[in-house]
Order: structure tokens, then C-alpha cells, then sequence
């Protein structure tokens, strides 16, 4: 009853305990969890592609234990691809969701959230991205971060860089600025995220830190510069959150950063899954740019 | 027991030899929490230390020893401590069978399965089908670092199980336990088999969960809604504001946009 | 409390009430051994090490958080944790009865010995004893000992009792986890293999193993004590049967156990 068996790519696999609440305050089941990474295949499916993939499982749903999977499942099916990677000095064998048929396995292993590294296994210690994660503090909401994702795109633009936000899924916001070039190396792209996240602390105080502590952050948003990072995974986008709904880590445009929809309020700026399916069909991925345009990082 | 992580080898009966490594059967069901530094919610890890050079030793530093006398160790490396019983540190040789039903389960550690490395599939789905229709268990012993077990291999629903178990001068006897003078009166005895009937039920642990866990989860959850978790700093802090043409370009562009706002 | 008393409780169900002491059941003596520095043999400790300052970090400094993305945490303070901490109480409450068989061993942790708390509850223990045993049952019970909750099998054996602690279901990792292949075995491979079994079978006689690693150990160690010379040997390692060979070793294997 609760077994059904796919075939996708000429690839047969069952998949399991399909009608089981993984979002119980929304009925939001697992077998609608399948359906939406689905749909979601064709954009999503580039930004995870030979990245080393994190499982953040949630096998009895959001309100229940998850573990993380750094490593990937001993038994994976044969087609499932994978990559040697080294994780704080120690070797392991990691999943490459680089096909359809890998998707839908983690999913079925209730992998609710996707991580990834800002590289790719075949060049770990080069990011093709540099991150800037708005993180709101105590009493800060994302409409903070949207302020603070304004100021830093126009500081970005006036350096010569294009930069693409999405929501984190949960509270704050994602800026990316791509670099898809060979010499950019994580040293690099921490020193420049930093120096912009202390400079912004300067000229901004009441709104922005830079810094860690959690005292510091009250009422501000904290420009986390220390993703950049070859060790560091960031929620991939178009993934689902396990929060309490099931929101999306999804791309925006500036414009709706300008003029948030939602009078003020924070979830306006939220996307949740299927509104997700329906924006990605109508606009394409928006955040295609992100893994094709060629930038340097100038002043270094 | 401590069969860490994950050990690979051999499992061999008579002249049959399946290439196999261990995995965890049981998981911890505690929920597990780092401990960080209060001052930047560094992670700490567990690590040795030398106190008299006050410096992290690495791994490959450090060598077994054992006490002989107050302060005074002879140490063990770990190629000596292989050869102390060679023929069992990388193989599980099987040696007798046994009934599982006669193992007084007093006798079981922990629990692991084995499962089969490439090439091994087929030999050991046959030693699996052929013990479980025999209801047979392996008996075996292996040495791993600087101890040896008794292990009980068993079948279970296709899967090699396999028990740590505790040598037969471990169990502690349980003389002096029983009362002395339990009389027993046949009328309460017949109560008590009463009530027992009465609350026959099939064996389902998942009825019972650990209260305390689903407490500590709840107040995670509750947490976790309120407060934005802290962060641990990124490697090493650099000390100033960034490369200095960087910090030039960027308080210009800075003040610029300031006037003009 | 007397001697080897590790807690006091006392089993209930229906209007059964049995008070009872718990003994521990097996006492594990093993070499210790302690890790030393190569270079100059110094004793080390264990330290918790902070992994940006790469310092030892003092108890008081350190503090607990529950990771809840890499390198993000929850911090929970102690007193926060205390809150969590089950209610105490000293009733072994057993919730219902189950055959013994039902049981799979996976889910066996820790054995404890019950004795009766004192000679008034004698009775009620041997009484509880002999139902248990003559209707071949467990107690499914659960309770809480030093600030956690247990559930158990309380069972007779002998004229004693003897309480196991149950891993909770969760704990345990199912077998579909493994995602084994179930390859094909001949009826021909399965009747050797079988035979075979049959021919190596023992009744099972835990006393005829010692710990003899631990003994030629000790050796070991003696013999470094004295300034001898230790002989390396290498591991063996078994060259795998292959699969297409199967059968013939079992054939080979049958007739030498004949």
C-alpha cells in the first residue's frame, strides 16, 4: 500500500511509506515531497551536479529527529554517482545527485533539505560562488535582510559584480555572487566577503554585524561571511526547508526585494512549494546565471 | 564492545571464506549535542594532550602502553599487539554451530551486522539461508586492537547478525541472590498467572518511546523557533579589516553612496 | 543499601507489588592500557581542544549545542537540560507480558539480578518467579534510574529474577537498511551447506572459552618488561571463496568434517 514502484530512466526502484505526513501541520506528505522535487528536477537538478551532497534526513517528518549524511548511504544504488572527498581531514565516499533517478532516491530516503558545497568535487578548493548568508537576529525578520541585500547589491554593482538573491527558506536571505573562473580560491572569497561585511558594519551599525556572537546580533542582520568556506555547505536552491511549513529556498528578483509583497509582512517574501512548482515553470531559473557568469573580484 | 566505525575482513567456516565488514546495528538514541567554547561557539574535540610540552599529539604519535608499575609503562605498538593472536585480527573464523535457543542471553553484548563485501554476495546469502533453517548460530572469535571476542554470528531475516558476548567468567555468579525462605503460596501464585494472562500482548518495543528524549526534542524544537542558532567562527580570524586596496575601493564606494541617498 | 546494590525499586502490575534490589550480572576485567607520547613515552591526557584557538578549553568554559546545520547550534544550557530529566520514582512498572521468543535478541542491553528488597517481599518474589517461569513469559516494563528512562524485560531464571534493560525500537537499525541482494542459492548449495552445519554443531558450552588473547598478552607485556625481543607476525588473510567455486568448497568442506 505504501510501496510503489517507479521506473525512471529505464531504472526500477520502490519507493516507500509514500501518504506519511512529513509536514504534519500542512498534510504535506512524502509522497508530495516526491512529486515536488519532480517537478522541480530541471532546475534544480544543475546547481546539485557534481557537488558533494549533504543529506539532512527527516525520515518521521519535520517535527521528529533528522540526522545528517555526510557520507553517502554504504548501500546507494549502482547508479547513483559519487565522488571521494576529503571532510575535515577525513576521506569519505559522497553522493553526486547528478541524474533524475538520484534525486528522487534521496528523497526517498526523506532528505527533505539538499546541501552543497560552494565547489565542485572535481575542484574542491575552488568555489564557483561567493556567498554573502543575511542571517536576522532576535527581533530582526527578513524584511531586515531585504534592506541589508539592497545596500550590498548596490555596493556589488558598483564593483562591477552582478549578484542573485534567494530566500534561505527559513529566516534570512541568500546573496550569490558568481565567479566560475579557475583562479578563485576560498582565501579569497572569505577576505573580500568579509571586508564587505565589516564595512557595511561600519557604515550601518543599528542594522548590520559582522560578527558571530549572538549579543551582537539583536535587532541586526548578520552578514555571515564564514560560508565561504571549502568545509561549509550551503541549502541548495530550489530545495525544500524542514520547517514547520514547507518552504522553498527560492531565487528573487531584486525588484521583489524592493517592494515586498505582504505589507510588512515578514512571509511575505517566503516561497512555499507550490507556488515554487508554478514560478519556476512561468520564469525559468532565475538563478541560472549563478553557475555560468565568468567574474573576478577586483581589489585583491 | 568496540568494533568503532567500521571493520572489514574475513568470515570463514570449514573452507568457506566470505569477504565481509562490520556495520552498527544500534544507534545511539540519545540525542547527541556538541560541546563548544562559551566565548565563540568554537566545537571542541575530545584530543590528547601532552601536559608536559602543553601541545595536541597526533594520532600518529601516540603509542599504547601499558602500566607496569606506578608511572612506569611499557609500551605496545599496534603491529605487536596483531601478532599476539595473527590468525584472528582480520578474519572471523567460525568454529563451531550451535543452537541459538540453548545461548542464555545474559550471555549477549552487542549486537552488529555484517554485510558482504564484493564478491562475497553469494556466500554469504547461503551461510544466512542455511542458518536460518537450520536455526544455528556461528561461533567465533575475533581480536580487534587490543581485545579479543566471543562473537555469536546469527541469521536474521536474510542478514548476518553478529553478537559480542561476554566470556563465561565474566557473568557474575548469582549465589546469594535468591531468598533464602520465599514461601510460596499456591493461591497467589495462581493470582499473579492470572493477571499475567490477562496482560499477554505481542512483543512491539515501538509502543514505548524514551521520555526523556521526545522532552529534550521538544525543548529543541521550542528553541529553535525562537532563537537563531550561533555560529561557530571560520577558521582562524584575520586580524584587520581586509586587503587594503579592497578596503580603500569599498569605503569610497561607501561614502559615495551615502551622499547620494 | 548492602553491598553490590546498584538501585532499589520495586516491580508493579495489577496489585503485584514486589520490592527489589538490582545487582549487577557481569563484571568485564580487561588489560587497561594508556596512551603515551612515542617520542618520550609521557603519559597524555585526554583534553577537549578548541578548534580555533587549538587550546585546551577548561570545564567551566565549555557549554552544549545541538548542531543544527554544520557548524550552526542550539545552545542549551544546564538547567534548561535538568527540566528534561524524567520524573523519579522507584516503580518498575510492567505494562504487559510477551513470550519469551518474541524477543530478539538485538534489543538485549544490560542484565541486571533482582533480589528481594527484604525477607517480607520473599514471597512475593518466589511467587512471581514461579508464575514467570511456568507460563514462559516476560514483563515489558519501564522505569527511571539516575535521571533516565529504562524499559525492560523482567524474567525468571532459576529461582531468581533478572532484569534486561530493551533498546528502544528507534535504536535499532532495521535490516532494509542494509538493502541486501537476495541472490539465487541452488536447493543443491542449501542441502551441502546445511549438512554441513549440521556435521560442525555443538551444544553450546560457554566455559570452554577463555579470554587466551588476554593471557598471551599478558605475555607480550611481560616479555617487553624484561627486555625481550618481541616477533612481528602479520595478520593471515583468508583469500575469499568465489561464488562460481561455492559449491565445491562446501562439497570439500563436508568431507573433511566427516
Amino acid at each position: 500500500m505504501s510501496r510503489k514502484v517507479v521506473e525512471i530512466a529505464g531504472r526500477r526502484f520502490a519507493l516507500s511509506n509514500l501518504e506519511k505526513e512529513l509536514y504534519p501541520s500542512h498534510g504535506f506528505t512524502k509522497g508530495q515531497v516526491l512529486e515536488y522535487y519532480r517537478r522541480m528536477t530541471e532546475f534544480i537538478l544543475p546547481h546539485l551536479k557534481d557537488r558533494a551532497l549533504t543529506l539532512k534526513r527527516y525520515p518521521d517528518g519535520v517535527e521528529k529527529d533528522f540526522f545528517f549524511e555526510k557520507r553517502c548511504p554504504l548501500h546507494h544504488p549502482p547508479w547513483v554517482e559519487t565522488a571521494e572527498v576529503f571532510h575535515k581531514g577525513e576521506r569519505m565516499t559522497a553522493c553526486l545527485v547528478n541524474n533524475p533517478e538520484t534525486l528522487l532516491w534521496v528523497e526517498n530516503l526523506a532528505s527533505l533539505e539538499l546541501h552543497v558545497p560552494l565547489a565542485r568535487t572535481s575542484s574542491p578548493e575552488t568555489p564557483d560562488a561567493m556567498v554573502f548568508d543575511l542571517d536576522p537576529g532576535e527581533q530582526a525578520t527578513i524584511l531586515d535582510c531585504a534592506r541589508v541585500a539592497l545596500i550590498l547589491r548596490e555596493l556589488l554593482t558598483r564593483l562591477e559584480l552582478a549578484s542573485y538573491p534567494k530566500t534561505s527558506g527559513q529566516k534570512g536571505l541568500h546573496v550569490f555572487v558568481p565567479l566560475n573562473f579557475q583562479g578563485a580560491t576560498f582565501d579569497d572569497t572569505k577576505k573580500f566577503s568579509k571586508a564587505v561585511a565589516v564595512i557595511m558594519q561600519k557604515n550601518y551599525p543599528d542594522l548590520v554585524t559582522a560578527k558571530m556572537a549572538k549579543e551582537q546580533r539583536k535587532g541586526k542582520v548578520f552578514i555571515n561571511w564564514s560560508q565561504n568556506d571549502a568545509s561549509k555547505t550551503m541549502i541548495c536552491v530550489y530545495s525544500l526547508r524542514a520547517r514547520e511549513k514547507p518552504f522553498v529556498s527560492f531565487p528573487l528578483e531584486w525588484g521583489e526585494l524592493e517592494h515586498p509583497a505582504g505589507q510588512g509582512n515578514p512571509e511575505g517574501l517566503q516561497v512555499m512549494y507550490s507556488e515554487a512548482v508554478s514560478r519556476a515553470e512561468k520564469m525559468g531559473d532565475l538563478f541560472r546565471e549563478v553557475l555560468v557568469k565568468k567574474q573576478k573580484l577586483p581589489h585583491l | 564492545m568496540a568494533v568503532q566505525g567500521m571493520w572489514s575482513g574475513t568470515i570463514s567456516f570449514s573452507l568457506v571464506a566470505i569477504p565481509v565488514h562490520v556495520v552498527k546495528a544500534v544507534k545511539p538514541g540519545r540525542i547527541t549535542f556538541r560541546t563548544l567554547h562559551s566565548k565563540d561557539y568554537s566545537p571542541l574535540a575530545r584530543r590528547m594532550f601532552c601536559p608536559k610540552q602543553g601541545e595536541i599529539v597526533p594520532p600518529d604519535e601516540i603509542v599504547r602502553g601499558y602500566e607496569i608499575s606506578p608511572d612506569k609503562f611499557i609500551p605496545v605498538t599496534d603491529e605487536e599487539l596483531e601478532s599476539v593472536s595473527p590468525e584472528r585480527s582480520r578474519t572471523i573464523e567460525i568454529i563451531e554451530f550451535i543452537d541459538m535457543n540453548e545461548v542464555d542471553p545474559i550471555y549477549f553484548d552487542h549486537p552488529y551486522y555484517l554485510v558482504p563485501s564484493k564478491g562475497g554476495e553469494k556466500a554469504y546469502r547461503l551461510l544466512a539461508l542455511v542458518m536460518s533453517r537450520t536455526n544455528r548460530a556461528g561461533l567465533a572469535r575475533f581480536v580487534l586492537a587490543e581485545r579479543e571476542y566471543l562473537v555469536a554470528v546469527k541469521s536474521s531475516e536474510g542478514a548476518l547478525t553478529l553478537f559480542t558476548l561476554h566470556y563465561s567468567e565474566e557473568v557474575l555468579s548469582d549465589d546469594g541472590i535468591a531468598p533464602k525462605e520465599g514461601k510460596i503460596e499456591a493461591k497467589e501464585k495462581s493470582r499473579m498467572e492470572k493477571n499475567i494472562e490477562n496482560m499477554m500482548a505481542d512483543f512491539d518495543p515501538g509502543k514505548y518511546a524514551d521520555e526523556r528524549r521526545g522532552k529534550v526534542m521538544e525543548l529543541l524544537k521550542k528553541k529553535m523557533k525562537e532563537n537563531v542558532p550561533v555560529e561557530a567562527p571560520a577558521g582562524e580570524e584575520e586580524e584587520g579589516e581586509g586587503p587594503p586596496d579592497l578596503v580603500a575601493a569599498l569605503e569610497d564606494i561607501m561614502r559615495d553612496m551615502k551622499k547620494n541617498r | 543499601m548492602t553491598r553490590g546494590t546498584i538501585w532499589k525499586g520495586y516491580i508493579h502490575f495489577g496489585d503485584t507489588d514486589v520490592p527489589v534490589k538490582l545487582h549487577a550480572a557481569i563484571k568485564e576485567e580487561r588489560i587497561q592500557f594508556h596512551l603515551l607520547h612515542r617520542s618520550d613515552h609521557e603519559k597524555l591526557h585526554q583534553q577537549m581542544i578548541c578548534a580555533n584557538e587549538k587550546t585546551p578549553v577548561p570545564p567551566e568554559a565549555q557549554i552544549k549545542g545541538f548542531e543544527v546545520e554544520e557548524g550552526k547550534y542550539i545552545i542549551v544550557d544546564p538547567a534548561e537540560m535538568e527540566q528534561t530529566t524524567p520524573e523519579s520514582s522507584r516503580m518498575i512498572e510492567v505494562h504487559e507480558f510477551v513470550k519469551t521468543e518474541q524477543i530478539d535478541p538485538i534489543f538485549l542491553d544490560r542484565v541486571y539480578y533482582l533480589a528481594p528488597d527484604s525477607d517480607i517481599s520473599a514471597s512475593g518474589y518466589s511467587e512471581l518467579v514461579g508464575a514467570l517461569r511456568e507460563t514462559g513469559v516476560e514483563g515489558i516494563c519501564t522505569w527511571t534510574m539516575r535521571k533516565r528512562s529504562y524499559l525492560g524485560a523482567l524474567k525468571a531464571s532459576g529461582k531468581i529474577l533478572r532484569l534486561n534493560t530493551l533498546r528502544y525500537a528507534d535504536e535499532v537499525i532495521s535490516i532494509k537498511a542494509l538493502e541486501l541482494q537476495e541472490i539465487p542459492v541452488s536447493e543443491k548449495e542449501l542441502k551441502i551447506g546445511s549438512d554441513l552445519i549440521n556435521q560442525l554443531t555443538v551444544p553450546f558450552q560457554p566455559q570452554k572459552f577463555e579470554n587466551e588473547h588476554q593471557k598471551r598478552l599478558q605475555k607480550l607485556i611481560e616479555k617487553k618488561a624484561h627486555g625481550e625481543k618481541v616477533v612481528l607476525l602479520r595478520p593471515r588473510i583468508l583469500q575469499p571463496t568465489a561464488s562460481d567455486q561455492l559449491l565445491q568448497v562446501l562439497e570439500a568442506s563436508l568431507k573433511k568434517a566427516a
